[in-house]
């Protein structure tokens, strides 16, 4: 079902933590809520099922507003980060509960528990107890538990982050998997960039209690709407300048751009940026740090001290303090207004 | 090394032992005896006074003890029920005089018993409770909800209210998400409290001869008089019977516990 919140508004013993948030996820679509901890993501997760109260705006839910139901009513089911398996049940128990309680037949729910254990590939351990479980398993049938409700929207808290790294593709994939299967509605709380760029047909990019930007992955990613999310998104390096008559100027690099007169700072990612094998050795290497596949380089202008970052595959010819050129992919560069 | 930590722990568990069973050796002996004078080692002679005066014919023992146990019983489900609900209102909601509730439910037990028996009896006779068993009832709920309270507080804040939030987000009612998701898991600490209150009760001897005025007869009132006058034997049987009759309502109650006990298979 569409999810649509309007100017919605949280307030916690009268500091505003949700600041008239509006948002619309569209039937069947996948979206994140990135930011980091404390700027309200999960706050509007749980004012999203109802359970901290809203103190303005609305929730509406399939074309109906949800504000006077009561979380059992929303159809709004969490994930939550901790799982909250029912330690008293065993996992064929935990996933047929949320159907046993609306009146289903035994035969019927204990069917269902079966075919999503199978679903989330855990064949044979309708007996066990939550305790004898892995983390992996545990959230496995957490999700299945979050299905057999049959959701309006499933909600995702950070259902990741307590998963080991190996295991957090694989959860994601399954997840991916059947979000896509049975076509719910999902909204996914992280903090993890990576997580928000793969998953999500759109992200919502929160800070301070706002949605800086909702947009697809690709062009949040690319034409971010301020330095905030471009950060939240990825390293970055700025070059400050200026722009007349439609030609950006630093001291390093010059490309046109359609933007007015005025002082920019031009953002850089780490890939438009490539050390090139010949040219003036302008720069000297002032960090390097081993990163695996590659190497990390903060690169500093010799004449006017601005640094830029840049990876360098492994292994580094290069060493610190080594004088290199620099060759600057300026069409993807990002123009943002000097806040001076 | 090894032999001399299970030496100590030997020491310590037959200690224990002893110490329980000595006692009860000795009311047993006591119960029988006819006369057992210093320095005597065993009694000098044995009767069945004691067994006459508990279970005879004419004995209104027997029928006192069911009703103490009933009384007892009574008073441990409602005050382990009202601690249940006290305890989760302090634990988990907030609520203006939260702290006045919080504080006021140790008050019976910061009053001398004396002085809180007074007043409340002063209020019973006004209300006509006083004399009646439901008044006795009242007063033992009164004194035992302190430690129901306490002991509920405590694993109300352990379990927490995390399982109650995803039952509901999974659509389920908050009274059924109540029956089925909370209470199993405090049961444990329900019946704990069930015990902690029946012994409460079933061992109060001032307040319920205060606010039953005599006429409400519990196994304790008849007891005390006997233990007062010094008549041993007798004593030591209705010391016994007062075991007894104790370690069979734990005894259910522990059987009650394993049926709800989804932890069984923990071994870690």
């Amino acid at each position: 079902m569409e999810l649509s919140l309007q100017n919605l508004s949280v307030a916690i013993s009268g500091n505003e933590i949700l600041k008239s948030i509006s948002l619309t996820v569209r039937e069947g679509e996948f979206v994140s809520l990135l930011g980091a901890s404390g700027c309200g993501k999960s706050t509007l997760l749980k004012a999203i099922a109802g359970i901290i109260p809203q103190s303005g705006g609305s929730v509406i839910i399939g074309g109906k507003s949800a504000d006077m139901l009561p979380t059992h009513r929303r159809g709004t089911v969490i994930v939550f980060q901790d799982f909250r398996l029912f330690p008293h049940m065993s996992a064929a128990e935990n996933i047929g509960f949320p159907l046993k309680m609306r009146g289903a037949a035994r035969s019927e729910y204990a069917k269902t528990a079966l075919e999503l254990l199978e679903k989330v590939q855990l064949k044979g351990f309708e007996n066990r107890m939550p305790h004898e479980m892995s983390g992996g398993q545990i959230q496995r049938v957490a999700l299945a538990r979050a299905l057999a409700a049959s959701p309006n929207v499933l909600l995702l808290d950070e259902p990741f982050s307590s998963l080991d790294v190996n295991l957090r593709q694989d959860m994601r994939s399954l997840v991916l998997r059947l979000q896509r299967e049975f076509e719910i509605t999902t909204v996914l709380v992280t903090h993890d960039r990576h997580e928000a760029l793969t998953m999500s047909d759109r992200i919502a990019l929160m800070a301070d209690g706002s949605i800086l930007q909702y947009d697809t992955p690709e062009k949040i990613f690319q034409s971010p709407a301020s330095r905030q999310v471009a950060e939240y998104l990825g390293d970055a390096s700025y070059l400050e300048g200026f722009v007349k008559d439609g030609i950006f100027k630093s001291g390093i690099v010059e490309f046109p751009s359609d933007k007015p007169n005025g002082l920019y700072q031009a953002m850089l990612r780490p890939s438009m940026v490539r050390i090139a094998p010949e040219g003036d050795k302008s720069f000297r290497i002032a960090e390097l740090s081993y990163q695996g596949e590659s190497y990390s380089a903060l690169l500093e202008h010799l004449e006017t001290g601005a640094k830029i970052r840049t990876l360098i595959q492994s292994p580094c010819p290069y060493r610190l303090g080594d004088k290199v050129a620099l060759s600057i992919d300026t069409d993807k560069a990002i123009l943002f207004p000097a806040n001076k | 090394m090894k032999n001399k930590r299970s030496l100590f722990h030997k020491i310590i568990v037959y200690t224990a032992i002893l110490s329980i069973a000595a006692p009860i050796m000795v009311l047993l002996l006591w119960s029988f005896a006819s006369r057992w004078a210093w320095p005597k080692l065993l009694p000098e002679g044995f009767s069945l006074r004691a067994f006459d005066e508990l279970f005879g014919p004419h004995s209104p023992v027997m029928p006192v003890l069911l009703s103490s146990m009933g009384i007892s019983l009574g008073v441990a489900v409602l005050s382990a029920a009202i601690g249940t609900i006290t305890a989760r209102a302090i634990a988990l909601y907030d609520f203006w005089g939260k702290e006045l509730v919080s504080f006021g439910s140790i008050l019976p037990i910061i009053v001398p018993g004396t002085a809180f028996a007074m007043g409340i009896h002063v209020v019973f006779i006004r209300l006509g409770l006083a004399d009646t068993v439901l008044g006795v009832m009242l007063v033992h709920i009164i004194y035992a909800l302190p430690y129901t309270v306490n002991i509920m507080l405590d694993v109300t804040r352990l379990v927490g209210d995390t399982h109650e939030v995803q039952s509901r987000v999974l659509g389920v009612s908050p009274s059924r998400t109540f029956i089925h998701v909370s209470l199993p898991q405090l049961m444990p600490g329900i019946m704990s409290s069930i015990s902690m209150a029946y012994i409460i009760s079933f061992s109060q001897y001032f307040l319920t001869l205060m606010i039953g005025g005599g006429s409400v007869k519990t196994f304790a009132v008849m007891m005390v008089p006997f233990i007062q006058s010094g008549d041993r034997t007798i004593s030591s049987a209705y010391s016994l019977l007062f075991l007894a009759s104790t370690a069979a309502v734990f005894i259910m109650i522990e059987a009650l516990i394993k049926r709800f006990a989804f932890w069984r298979d923990k071994t870690e």
